[in-house]
């Protein structure tokens, strides 16, 4: 290109680039006529996103006190963030557009606007100042859990949560003394269930790598790292399911790595807990889930937990019965596996990634109203409502249907420990078995 | 066009081939004809390749020949890179005896060798002049070799530093010394900036100085070794020894007051009643109850001793199990200190061998009162 320079600006000449310039802006006109279509349509399919009413991880929608803080910051922040973008945008598209060149020219330089300068200092300060205050004062508001009704201890690990209630000193569990049974650490995983209009402390941390708490509509997200202990409040008054998932990348199944926090009115989680601590029945004798049990303890047992479960086989004197305790630790990188105690009791099982629920009975307990949610929770799952095909297809291999590092063969760094449920390569009939037997674990 | 070498290897070929046919016909022998195959093949190759070079000779009547012979080329210019590929392969044989390390390092100095050594002899064909020759091999090489240079430089410096900092006798005369020196450091500095008719090799000299003398303390330091510093016993090394009991025995006091210690940990505190009770992040109250605590997780625990004694704390584990060693203990923990302890309980309360030894309990050696369950679920 041919050209010269005049101070800062650059005068093209020549017929080449003179007439590359009409051909750009030939074709320009019907280019530029199309862009404000594109950004308007672009821009309504953002908006319209926020219309979304399936949407259960929606920080916009708090039903938990602590979320509702969160809430009640962001919308100025929000607003604040947003007024500030349009008016910078804003200035900056009048700018391009009105002192474009034209060829006109160039306006008279100085050096220095002291008061543009300070007003650009002051303005931004005073915003961040006033985004700041209370903002602190949410930060602060969260981390206050003097008031705590309630200790859950949560643990992470690839790619699932672990939740065991503590029993507190005067013996009862979220202050709800067992009815029946003596109270004892209850441990379940992928569905947190938690009493309404309760205060819950929920005390976390990794078995593996760092993984995040998340439940967008009760709190803030709070990171659970190995060695240490973080802390969250979670608290809601609707009962209902509230979804969330773990926020840090934590490895292959991160997106798999999901929860649920169930709130129960109260005289519903006096029912749960009650439930939890029941005794352990064995399947009638002779039946398939009797088979079951006693592919459980062959199969399944040297990584999950079934409380009560005693291994009776090949005995009748009671005195030999040996009580079945798991070894997670000897197989699994993280050392743990879910327990089943009441699996069927949960609406989700492989770390909240899949449901036990068919469609129609899970919509019929996701979107129950608060009054009836508690009950329909509580009936569990029922054969008729058992989402079988993929219960079956989790048996048959599992690393298929959620990705895991379950090869022990190619896991020298974990001692050749799997991370994840790994392939049993169980018959059809042990599958048969098994599923009879978890149906009967609630 | 057939040159006497030409000629040579052309009737060697001939006659070759045909000392093969006839071996082949009258001896019959495979491995001979093979042999003869081969040199017919060898020889016509040599006879092909000294046609096709007119076996280097070069005739007076034809210039444009002669000044494109080799014989004409400019002489490469002296190099050190051959040499330096020599050390290199010599230091790779060396390293395959000795030390990985060793090999490594005769590795990178081959390929930088070979690359050197690439880069130089395609730079000397660039022109006719050497200076410009020079001037374009600096131009892609610099790009390279400045960063890599700095950056030995530098290590170079930070090792001599480190070197003469652990060879100081102590703590506080490594920050006596390093106080003085970074004084020194800043008047020099000053004087040098103050005075603007300083020239620059003044200032090369002053570098060069303080250079060898960083590097000539940290040689010297290198060759004295690091000073004594004590290695604290871990608590797994008590257990491995079963040194729980009231015996004395030490540890870092330092090690709890990491960042790590101090936040989002559980504490077992030991009170002037001789009591254990709990606290952990969230509620900051001391239970007396059983303390629960996930299994197969590495607990990091803070021992608070609020005793006037010294005073350590134990759990037995279990003792069957190969998870996991059956004792586990803190270091003797000074009255009013506080010490880490890492428990990973590897089976539950309920299992048969933790029922056996009464549960999971933490204890202190020589205080009776001192108990508190632990409940593993």
């Amino acid at each position: 290109m041919n050209g010269h320079t005049n101070h800062d600006r650059t005068i093209w000449v020549g017929s080449h680039d003179a007439h590359t310039l009409d051909a750009v802006s030939a074709v320009n006109p019907r280019r530029r006529r199309r862009i404000p279509g594109i950004a308007a349509a672009v821009g309504a399919a953002i908006a319209l996103s926020a219309c979304a009413t399936d949407a259960p991880q929606d920080t916009w929608q708090p039903a938990g006190e602590n979320a509702q803080k969160i809430h009640d910051l962001q919308w100025p922040v929000f607003l604040t963030a947003g007024i500030v973008g349009v008016l910078v945008f804003g200035l900056l598209a009048v700018t391009v557009l009105r002192f474009r060149d034209k060829g006109q020219s160039m306006p008279e330089q100085t050096h220095g606007k002291p008061v543009i300068e300070y007003l650009f200092i002051a303005i931004p300060a005073v915003i961040l100042a006033a985004i700041a205050i209370p903002t602190v004062g949410v930060v602060m508001a969260l981390a206050d859990t003097d008031d705590t009704e309630c200790v859950i201890n949560v643990t992470g690990q690839q790619w699932w949560w672990e939740y065991d209630y503590e029993v507190e000193d005067d013996g009862t569990i979220c202050g709800f003394a067992p009815t029946a049974a003596e109270a004892a650490p209850i441990v379940t995983s992928g569905q947190l269930v938690i009493p309404a209009d309760t205060k819950v402390l929920l005390r976390g941390t990794s078995r593996d790598v760092i993984h995040s708490y998340w439940i967008p509509r009760l709190n803030g997200k709070r990171d659970m790292v190995p060695g240490r202990v973080h802390y969250l409040r979670l608290s809601s008054e609707t009962p209902g399911i509230y979804a969330g998932q773990c926020t840090e990348f934590c490895g292959l199944s991160h997106a798999n790595m999901r929860m649920e926090t169930i709130v129960l009115e109260p005289d519903h989680f006096q029912q749960w807990l009650d439930n939890e601590l029941e005794p352990y029945t064995s399947p009638e004798e002779g039946t398939l889930a009797a088979a079951g049990e006693s592919t459980f303890i062959t199969q399944c047992s040297r990584c999950h937990q079934v409380n009560g479960l005693v291994d009776d086989r090949g005995t009748d004197d009671p005195d030999d019965d040996t009580l079945v305790v798991s070894y997670p630790d000897q197989f699994v990188y993280s050392g743990a596996a879910p327990n089943l105690t009441n699996l069927m009791g949960r609406n989700t099982f492989a770390g909240a990634t899949f449901d036990l629920l068919t469609d129609e009975c899970r919509a019929d307990v996701w979107e129950a109203d608060p009054e009836v949610f508690g009950e329909r929770y509580l009936a569990g799952v029922t054969e008729d409502c058992l989402n079988e095909i993929e219960l079956r297809e989790w048996l048959r291999n599992s690393p298929a249907k959620k990705p895991m590092y379950a090869d022990a063969e190619m896991l020298t760094e974990t001692d050749g420990k799997t991370r994840g449920m790994p392939y049993l390569a169980l018959s059809e009939d042990q599958i048969d078995e098994l599923i009879a037997y978890l149906l009967e674990r609630k | 066009m057939f040159t006497t070498g030409a000629k040579l290897l052309l009737g060697a070929t001939v006659a070759s081939l045909a000392g093969t046919v006839a071996y082949g016909v009258l001896a019959e022998g495979t491995m001979g004809t093979i042999g003869l195959v081969s040199a017919t093949v060898a020889l016509a190759t040599l006879a092909g390749i000294v046609i096709f070079t007119r076996d280097a000779n070069v005739f007076a009547d034809e210039p444009d020949t002669f000044d494109g012979a080799a014989a004409n080329a400019a002489r490469p210019g002296a190099s050190m890179w051959p040499f330096a590929l020599g050390l290199a392969v010599t230091t790779m044989t060396l390293g395959l005896v000795t030390y990985p390390a060793i090999f490594i390092l005769g590795a990178i100095l081959f390929v930088a060798g070979i690359a050197e050594w690439i880069l130089q002899a395609w730079s000397e064909r660039a022109s006719a002049d050497a200076s410009h020759n020079a001037e374009v091999r600096s131009r892609l090489a610099y790009t390279a070799e400045m960063p890599v240079a700095a950056a030995i430089g530098l290590g170079i410096v930070i090792y001599s530093f480190s070197r003469v900092m652990l060879g100081v006798p102590s703590k506080t005369s490594t920050i006596v010394a390093f106080s003085i020196v970074a004084t020194i450091v800043l008047i020099v500095g000053a004087i040098v900036g103050a005075n603007r008719s300083i020239t620059a090799p003044k200032i090369t000299a002053l570098f060069a100085v303080a250079g060898v003398a960083l590097i000539g303390g940290g040689a010297v330091s290198g060759l004295n070794g690091e000073r004594h510093m004590h290695e604290y016993e871990t608590t797994a090394y008590f257990a491995e020894k079963d040194e729980c009991g009231a015996e004395k025995t030490y540890a870092d006091k330092h090690a709890s007051q990491t960042v790590a210690g101090k936040a989002g940990s559980v504490e077992v505190i030991l009170n002037p009643d001789g009591r254990l009770v709990h606290r952990k992040p969230g509620d900051e109250v001391d239970r007396v109850g059983a303390m629960q605590l996930p299994r197969s997780n590495p607990n990091n625990l803070l021992f608070r001793n609020e005793t006037n004694e010294d005073r350590r704390l134990v759990i037995d584990l279990a003792p069957d199990y190969e998870g996991s060693p059956p004792r586990i203990c803190s270091m003797l923990v000074e009255p009013g200190g506080v010490q880490w302890l890492t428990v990973n309980f590897a089976v539950p309360s309920f299992a048969p061998e933790i029922t056996e030894i009464g549960g999971y309990r933490f204890q202190v050696p020589g205080v009776d009162s001192a108990d508190l369950e632990v409940v593993v679920p």
